[in-house]
């Protein structure tokens, strides 16, 4: 197989990878997997930075390769740290020559057998997300349309973890809208049942399923869930003060005693 | 040119100042920026109707009324089949539609309905509704602008809903929106009254407001004010 027609395979097999099942790590240990069987490099590897900012090793090519990088996030130096921390690529890098730039760093990598560093930042406009780690068994410089090549794996690969994230974050959000609104209906039906047991008004009904949702210390939608399937009586009697609670689910004697209180939420309908 | 009508957008629902945004503004602009007659943005969840983010006139609001109280329509078939569905001339469509839906919503002098999905990623919201009094499809240019308008609602919904405490709705969606609670604090009366359970007491008052000609919410509307009470209510009601 050409190089070209090699590149072109792998790019696609990186789309491909977008489309259902997205794996972040899936992703990243094909992307290095292939730089090393397409470019001409020893050793390929991929740090992300976590929530936290700090990088994390996702995908060797090698475990001598995640060794090294385990040794760089110890030791706080190294190649990929340098690229995350500049946003620019660090390209051959001659580790006869870098002691000075990576005193531990250097040694290490050397006596894994490897002769020159490179990295690239994975990023798009503003935002870094990681670097990519690529190892050379022998000292020379790295081709610029092999550095050129690796550069679009770590974009497609950058893309496609920025998109998955957005995409997580709108589910999330969406789900705790969905939540949200679920709560709301099942609150508003326990409402209308205590407005009819009691002949209160919603604004006293919400007032007083409040106020028993405190004393239980439940969480307001989780105590109208439990008035409106009537399991109130059975959960409270056991779980609580038994005596108030073992009757019928929110019957007059367990509300009366406790006075509604005003509310930012009362004056709703 | 995308991104000039998203931009022109932008500058209208924020302002000048870019103070913060009422959700009102996203039906409001919507109609200015397409000169439709009205339009409604509705949320729902699963294949469900949950409420609506806002509306431009009783017209729209009755339509999204309709469409939680039925289940059918442009935004539920929107949201349902992840794509804008349009009916240029409610009165006499190409495909029989909304059986329950139509009647009440032509007699409100709709003539065309359009719906577009909410969706960010896969991520689907619910559907944005324009509608017009007159018979005919929409442009190009109002085509093009619903669709960057639902894209822009969903965003909307979403970063004010990601700023909101967990657990509660944004308040910016409970201020300018309607979620029909007193359909809900009607359901919980009428189980009380008639000792069933919630869904039942929904059922009950769903056929009460088919076999009476009425919107559901006005009968929750009368339940909630003691004008109606189911348990008065002879079997044939």
């Amino acid at each position: 197989m050409s190089r070209e027609s090699m590149l072109a395979k792998t790019l696609i097999e990186l789309a491909d990878t977008l489309v259902a099942d997205f794996d972040v790590v899936e992703l990243l240990t094909i992307l290095a997997d292939r730089c090393v069987d397409v470019l001409d490099v020893g050793a390929a590897g991929l740090m992300l930075a976590g929530p936290d900012g700090r990088l994390r090793v996702m995908a060797s090519s090698s475990e001598k390769m995640r060794f090294l990088e385990l040794f760089e996030l110890q030791s706080q130096e190294g190649p990929c740290l340098d690229c995350y921390r500049t946003g620019q690529p660090v390209v051959n890098q001659d580790l006869a020559k870098v002691n000075g730039r990576w005193p531990r760093f250097g040694p290490e990598a050397t006596a894994a057998g490897f002769r020159s560093v490179h990295a690239l930042p994975m990023r798009l406009r503003g935002s870094i997300i990681g670097a990519l780690n690529l190892f050379h068994v022998e000292v020379g410089t790295m081709r610029s349309a092999d550095i050129e090549a690796a550069q679009a794996f770590a974009d497609v690969a950058t893309i496609a973890i920025l998109q998955h994230r957005a995409k997580l974050e709108a589910q999330v959000v969406n789900e705790q809208l969905n939540q949200a609104l679920n709560s709301r209906i099942v609150i508003e039906q326990a409402k209308g049942m205590i407005a009819q047991r009691e002949g209160i008004d919603m604004a006293e009904a919400f007032a007083r399923l409040r106020n028993q949702a405190r004393e239980r210390n439940l969480r307001l939608a989780d105590f109208a869930r439990q008035v409106i399937t009537g399991t109130r009586g059975a959960l409270d009697g056991s779980a609580f003060d038994g005596s108030a609670l073992d009757g019928s689910a929110l019957d007059g004697s367990a509300l009366d005693g406790s006075a509604p209180t005003n509310s930012v939420l009362r004056n709703r309908p | 040119m995308p991104g000039e009508r998203r931009l022109g957008i932008l500058t209208r629902l924020v302002g000048p100042t870019a103070s913060g945004m009422e959700t009102k503004l996203l039906c409001a602009v919507c109609v200015e920026v397409t000169g439709v007659t009205g339009a409604g943005i509705m949320l729902m969840s699963g294949d469900m109707p949950s409420g609506s983010v806002c509306t431009t006139s009783t017209v729209s609001e009755l339509i999204e009324k309709l469409q939680y109280e039925l289940g059918e329509g442009p935004s539920v078939d929107a949201h349902n089949k992840d794509r804008p569905v349009l009916e240029p001339d409610l009165a006499d469509p190409k495909v029989p539609r909304w059986l329950a839906f139509s009647g009440p919503a032509i007699t409100a002098g709709v003539r065309a309905v359009f719906g577009f999905p909410l969706q960010v990623g896969a991520v689907r919201l619910g559907a944005l509704t324009l509608y017009c009094d007159r018979v005919g499809p929409l442009t190009d240019d109002q085509h093009a602008d619903a669709l960057v308008m639902a894209d822009v609602a969903a965003q909307a919904v979403l970063v004010l809903q990601a700023n909101a405490p967990l657990g509660t709705l944004a308040s910016e969606l409970e201020t300018g929106g309607d979620f029909q609670y007193v359909v809900h604090q009607a359901a919980g009366m009428v189980a009380v009254q008639l000792d069933v359970n919630v869904a039942d007491a929904m059922i009950r008052m769903r056929g009460h407001a088919f076999a009476h000609d009425r919107r559901l919410a006005d009968v929750a509307g009368d339940v909630v004010a003691r004008v109606l009470h189911f348990d008065e209510l002879d079997l044939d009601d």
